[in-house]
């Protein structure tokens, strides 16, 4: 018995001593879509340097930020790395580390091989930047893609009652007038003979998701020539839905026809109101919508659906009709108050160097961020779409607002939103025009 | 014996100290900087200090349209969930009474109760599937159009309420059965033997013997359905537009989401707390709660 008990306290002081000899203890946390690429890469990293162990949390969206943002107030220092939303960026960005500052205090850490020029330029800005302050490095790049049955789109017999229909040739929506035609042809409620039960899966719910699925119709009125002479080019810290002076875009005329393309396109889709991101995935999957506007992280499991099989014939990406898709995407950055900065700016600079970003894209569907990486040969034959449409749509991309005020304004508005989409209330500038004075008042204006 | 007596009380108070100080760091710390600030303007993504702004944040809740539309949707969850809870509570009660299988019933029962509220979202998320899920199946069978339960205003707040009911009527059923278990049998009885039929027997002799359990049940369901939160979040997420926004639901959005707004979402809650407070001293007051338990 004694024996027993002296044997078990000197594994406990060994085990004890091997923590102790650890140079370091990383603690990473993540948004759930990044946190099985950022769990491999910590593994590579940990086998590249045995001294240093990292323990990577997950953490859901609506979690993630309130939880950093608690932290970084505090100065409590509970986490090292983090990933973070580029929405977040102004809120979190006093109690993040400036890398820029960091690296030249540090030169000797600095990965030779980095090269921060290699990142497409928003990229590098949206996930990077907060003003001047350089408070993470690109980690997920994402701007929202449209989906479509690449093999319905090419059936001959379907562009012969296509043409005959709407006088035109079936293809894919350029713009969201098309994508109406499009989605009716689809949908069997007004075309018995669809092959699909819906022409398009969307999804409006009240959530975070209302938020930027408008601007997937708002921005390309936004970003017309006649938009940017009405409203002024977008500050990519304020986003589209402001105008060049800071001030409320969405209550015009644009806003309205924006929703109103919404509206019109929701009797062609299934219970938009009631969908978010798992039931669209979930439609598309199943083969019963011919059309999805959606992230590129449902790429990973659409290709298991045996609906959708040979995956390479079956489904096709193409650029959001209207050409301004809603940016997503998330940088990696060091909490200010990290007792490890060193070791977590070496892991950051690894996770988001090219192997890293490759790695993400061909395994986890985790958009790249790099140029070097689109042009990469074994990326191309993977993905042949990515180098146009990707770059395109990342470029093009519209943008929700960085600024500190962003979670109160995004409820806010999809509160009125969505009882715009419900019926609840007109789909007017008079409607809108209330949520522009709610926004300036929580602007503090 | 003095000297005894006051050292027992030190003994005495020393002994509950423990418990006096978490209650105080748990309980009344928080709650009295809740009140200090709800009359400052706090919010956490600024990183400005707290300005103290009077009664600016409870100024701004009546002049707050979601606020008001959370109102809505909690009188709502008020007026019928909680009847409809205690109506079946009591119908349960007395039919499970003396059924055959009685046992295996009960248990089955208290299964809702016993789900955690996060599991049992998901559950009624996944029947309440526009295209895949059981209720819109079940209701196929029967020839009846596919229901949008989360997309349209009056489903939507059918599919919470329906959940509070299936979630809450086992507690009223479980208290209510426990206090027909205690009604003494020989006064039943003894009424049956002058006459009085098994109905009047319910009616005059053991509803009246079970009100006071009744309005406890009551109380403890108002107070439970004014913070529904849970359900809302995991469900419908206060959709589609207001619909199912409750009030509690908005205070953590106010409070967490929408970047820690301390000042507005303390302001928020104190209302919660006093409407509480309010509504339950007039339902003890009207049914006279106190002198019906001897408290």
């Amino acid at each position: 018995m004694r024996k027993t008990v002296l044997m078990v306290v000197l594994l406990g002081i060994v085990l004890l001593m091997a923590q102790v000899g650890q140079a370091a203890q990383l603690v990473v946390w993540s948004s759930p879509d990044n946190a099985d690429a950022i769990h491999e890469l910590a593994q590579n990293f940990m086998q590249k340097y045995p001294e240093v162990s990292i323990e990577v949390t997950p953490l859901s969206w609506e979690v993630l930020y309130p939880r950093i943002l608690q932290d970084l107030t505090a100065g409590a220092g509970s986490f090292d790395v983090t990933t973070w939303d580029l929405m977040t960026a102004g809120a979190i960005a006093p109690g993040m580390l400036d890398l820029d500052a960091f690296a030249k205090e540090h030169p000797e850490l600095v990965d030779p091989n980095f090269d921060d020029q290699d990142f497409i330029s928003t990229a590098r800005y949206v996930y990077g930047f907060w003003k001047d302050k350089r408070i993470g490095y690109p980690f997920y790049g994402a701007a929202m893609f449209f989906f479509y049955r690449k093999d319905l789109f090419n059936d001959p017999g379907l562009q012969e009652k296509f043409r005959a229909k709407y006088g035109r040739e079936l293809a894919v929506p350029r713009n969201w007038q098309e994508a109406k035609e499009v989605a009716e042809f689809f949908t069997k409620k007004f075309n018995p003979d669809s092959p699909t039960e819906y022409g398009i899966a969307l999804m409006f719910p009240r959530t975070h998701t209302l938020f930027y699925m408008f601007l997937n119709f708002f921005g390309p009125y936004r970003r017309s020539a006649e938009g940017v002479n009405k409203f002024g080019q977008v500050d990519l810290d304020w986003g589209d839905y402001f105008t060049a002076d800071g001030k409320p875009a969405f209550n015009s005329e644009e806003g309205v026809k924006a929703l109103q393309d919404m509206i019109d396109l929701m009797k062609y889709a299934p219970d938009p109101l009631g969908s978010d991101y798992g039931e669209t995935l979930e439609a598309f999957s199943k083969g019963m919508v011919a059309m999805i506007p959606q992230w590129t992280a449902c790429l990973a499991s659409w290709k298991e659906s045996p609906q959708l099989q040979p995956f390479e014939e079956k489904v096709g990406v193409a650029v959001m009709p209207g050409g301004s898709p809603v940016s997503g995407g998330w940088g990696l950055g060091i909490n200010a108050n990290s007792k490890n900065q060193e070791w977590a700016f070496r892991f950051i600079q690894y996770a988001t160097g090219k192997e890293g970003d490759k790695l993400q894209w061909l395994k986890y569907r985790i958009g790249p961020t790099r140029k070097s990486v689109i042009d990469d040969p074994e990326v191309k034959a993977d993905s042949p779409w990515l180098a146009e449409a990707y770059v395109q749509s990342l470029e093009g991309a519209s943008h929700r607002p960085r600024i500190p005020e962003e979670p109160k304004l995004e409820d806010v508005l999809v509160g009125t939103l969505s009882e715009i989409l419900l019926g609840q209330r007109p789909n007017s500038i008079e409607t809108l025009n209330e949520v522009a004075r709610d926004w300036e008042k929580v602007l503090g204006r | 014996m003095k000297r005894n007596a006051r050292r027992q009380k030190i003994t005495g108070f020393l002994m509950v100290l423990p418990l006096l100080i978490v209650f105080l760091g748990l309980t009344i710390y928080p709650f009295a900087y809740m009140i200090y600030m709800s009359f400052h303007r706090y919010t956490l993504a600024s990183w400005e200090k707290p300005e103290f702004i009077g009664f600016k944040n409870y100024q701004d809740i009546w002049q707050d349209r979601t606020a008001r539309s959370s109102v809505d949707f909690t009188v709502l969850l008020l007026v019928t969930a909680v009847p409809l809870e205690i109506l079946l509570g009591i119908g349960i009660a007395f039919l499970l009474r003396d059924f055959f299988g009685e046992r295996v019933f009960r248990s089955v029962l208290l299964v809702p109760m016993m789900v955690p509220a996060v599991v049992a979202g998901i559950a009624w998320k996944m029947l309440y599937n526009f295209d895949f899920g059981p209720m819109n199946y079940f209701l196929s069978i029967f020839g009846f159009p596919k229901i949008s339960w989360l997309g349209t205003q009056f489903f939507s707040r059918l599919g919470v309420i329906l959940i509070d009911v299936w979630q809450w009527t086992p507690f009223v059923f479980l208290v209510l059965y426990a206090g027909l278990q205690s009604i003494p049998r020989e006064v039943v009885e003894a009424s049956l033997v002058d006459g009085a039929s098994g109905l009047s027997a319910l009616r005059y002799i053991e509803l009246p013997l079970l009100r006071p359990l009744i309005w406890v049940v009551l109380v403890i369901r108002v107070i439970d359905a004014l913070k529904i939160f849970d359900v809302v979040y995991m469900v419908t997420f206060g959709g589609p537009g207001s619909a199912t926004h409750s009030y509690s639901f908005y205070i953590y959005k106010v409070g967490i989401s929408f970047g820690w707004d301390i000042g507005y979402a303390s302001a928020l809650s104190i209302i919660l707390l006093l409407a509480i407070t309010i509504l339950t001293n007039v339902l003890i007051r009207t049914v006279r709660l106190r002198e019906t338990l001897e408290l």
